[in-house]
């Protein structure tokens, strides 16, 4: 990271309420996030850890612009978020993927809502195609592919538009093993080229310290962000040799107790009581 | 199971029905009256073809029916998607219109004879508002869950990319309602052919299902049987001719990714 990087994402006190109409929950809604601040500097690769049903997403909605906060303030290059833009691409965890075009056609739908011309948005969904190993794919349909392609084409879809931010809900967790792993490289690879500000939402730690250059980890619902871990080693990583990298396995081995911590108190939570406010 | 082996069981087994009944019949197993043999069917089916029943050649009364059916049957679909969509996608409406429709869909269509007669007499009109109603109903309803059923995280990608309100319409909801909207027209076009033989109760004077029902009155248990077989064979061409439509445009129908 350069001395003064400029913040794209910020998160301040922010708390997301859902269900009943008062704020106070009298009629049984649920405290998602509560007092969430986080800020991500441009370019920057951030992952979001903690156990399911702990907000992770609910954060991306709110980026997204899918989601106001209940109070506190979405900012991103510093204006609030009103609506969803191109500016900010999303993977989800399903490719939804649009299985009545091609996968060339489901690469440039953004360009074509946006009426972009076909000689413009082409060339360069031509490329991403290339850069995801897609290359003679272009006219096949989604349901023609296997899981891990169809997840290319929706990485490819949300990276043409060359928007400055991408947020990721578990993109990856619906993968096999081996794809996935394959998936992270790619991923990085791209990355590296196209320097866009990444927020990563995972419940994997390998994945998150593959990937992340900062691991927030989240607590049980409410959801807050516990622990901010900073990712040491110089990029590129190594997949093989991350796992016996000494600072590496420091590291691994405090934010896995820190999720596990947070992963138990969900639990404890679920069973103790069922009001969640 | 191949295609092939699939449709040779299937004619095998029409075949050994059809051979039964026709033995059923030269051996005497069953009084004709009660059921004519395959061949005496033809025999009428080839008397009627050249003669008419009740002055009416056979094939008009075939024509008769099938374009009463398909033309209320249109005229619903051009309304009942549309509406149904709209309802779909605005809970408002949906939540006024709700409470009518789901009293008149499971409501017998016969019960309404009466007052479709008083209404608009005993000529087309009510005949075509009979088959119209129950196409109508549920072509509303197969339109409206059609659209609630459209993934969400599809929306929010197609929003993202940068697509309007119309343009999510058009390009993401129509689409990926269409295979559910072929499904309901499928199912409405069968229950619009159902409600052919209620609408022909209503003082016709030609028609498959008046054929059937006056033949009945004379105790013509060939032509009523030649009748009910030419419904069942029109109202499964029909069927298939929608299931060919369907694969021919919707192919991505029932494989999501």
């Amino acid at each position: 990271m350069s001395g003064e990087a400029r913040v794209t994402i910020r998160l301040e006190g922010v708390d997301k309420f859902f269900g009943g109409k008062t704020a106070g929950g009298a009629n049984g809604g649920t405290l998602a996030l509560k007092d969430i601040s986080l800020e991500l500097t441009e370019g920057e690769f951030v992952c979001l850890l903690g156990p399911s049903g702990c907000g992770k997403s609910t954060i991306l909605n709110l980026i997204a612009g899918f989601d106001r906060p209940t109070s506190g303030e979405v900012l991103v290059n510093g204006t609030a978020v009103e609506k969803p833009t191109p500016e900010r691409g999303m993977v989800f965890q399903q490719p939804t993927l649009f299985p009545w075009l091609t996968v060339i056609d489901n690469v440039t739908f953004g360009p074509r809502m946006l009426g972009v011309a076909r000689c413009d948005y082409l060339p360069p969904a031509r490329k991403y195609l290339r850069n995801m190993g897609l290359e003679g794919f272009e006219n096949h349909y989604p349901w023609q592919l296997s899981g891990g392609m169809c997840q290319r084409v929706a990485l490819a879809r949300a990276w043409i538009s060359s928007p400055g931010i991408l947020l990721m809900d578990e993109p990856f967790g619906a993968l096999d093993a081996q794809t996935r792993l394959m998936m992270q490289e790619l991923l990085v690879n791209i990355w590296e080229s196209a320097r866009t500000t990444i927020l990563f939402v995972t419940h994997d730690v390998d994945e998150a310290l593959y990937l992340a250059d900062r691991v927030l980890v989240m607590s049980a619902r409410p959801g807050r962000i516990v622990r901010n871990f900073t990712v040491p080693g110089n990029r590129p990583r190594d997949i093989e040799n991350l796992a016996s990298d000494p600072s590496m396995m420091e590291i691994r081995r405090d934010v896995l107790r820190c999720v596990r911590d947070e992963v138990r108190k969900s639990m404890e939570h679920s069973t103790h009581d069922s009001v969640s406010v | 199971m191949t295609i092939w082996r699939r449709s040779a069981i299937s004619i095998l087994s029409v075949v050994s029905v059809l051979a039964l009944w026709q033995l059923a019949g030269t051996l005497r197993w069953v009084d004709p009256l009660l059921l004519p043999a395959p061949s005496e069917v033809l025999q009428t089916a080839v008397f009627l073809a050249a003669n008419g029943y009740q002055q009416v050649p056979l094939w008009q009364h075939i024509f008769v029916s099938v374009a009463r059916a398909l033309a209320a049957f249109f005229v619903a679909v051009l309304v009942g998607i549309p509406l149904g969509l709209l309802m779909g996608l605005n809970a408002s409406l949906d939540a006024a219109l709700d409470p009518f429709i789901q009293f008149l869909r499971p409501l017998p269509k016969i019960a309404l004879i009466p007052l479709t007669v008083v209404w608009f007499g005993i000529g087309e009109t009510s005949k075509f508002f009979l088959i119209f109603i129950a196409c109508f109903l549920s072509v509303v309803v197969g339109a409206s869950a059609a659209v609630l059923n459209v993934q969400r995280d599809r929306i929010r990608a197609a929003k993202l990319l940068g697509a309007d309100r119309w343009q999510i319409f058009r390009f993401v909801i129509i689409p990926h309602t269409l295979p559910e909207l072929f499904t309901s027209v499928r199912l409405s076009i069968g229950i619009g052919w159902t409600a052919l033989i209620a609408a022909e109760l209503v003082a016709a004077t030609a028609g498959l299902g008046w054929m059937v029902l006056n033949a009945g009155n004379y105790l013509r248990t060939d032509i009523v049987i030649l009748g009910i077989l030419l419904l069942g064979i029109i109202g499964y061409a029909l069927d298939l001719m929608l299931v060919l439509a369907q694969k021919h445009f919707v192919p991505w129908a029932g494989k999501d990714a």
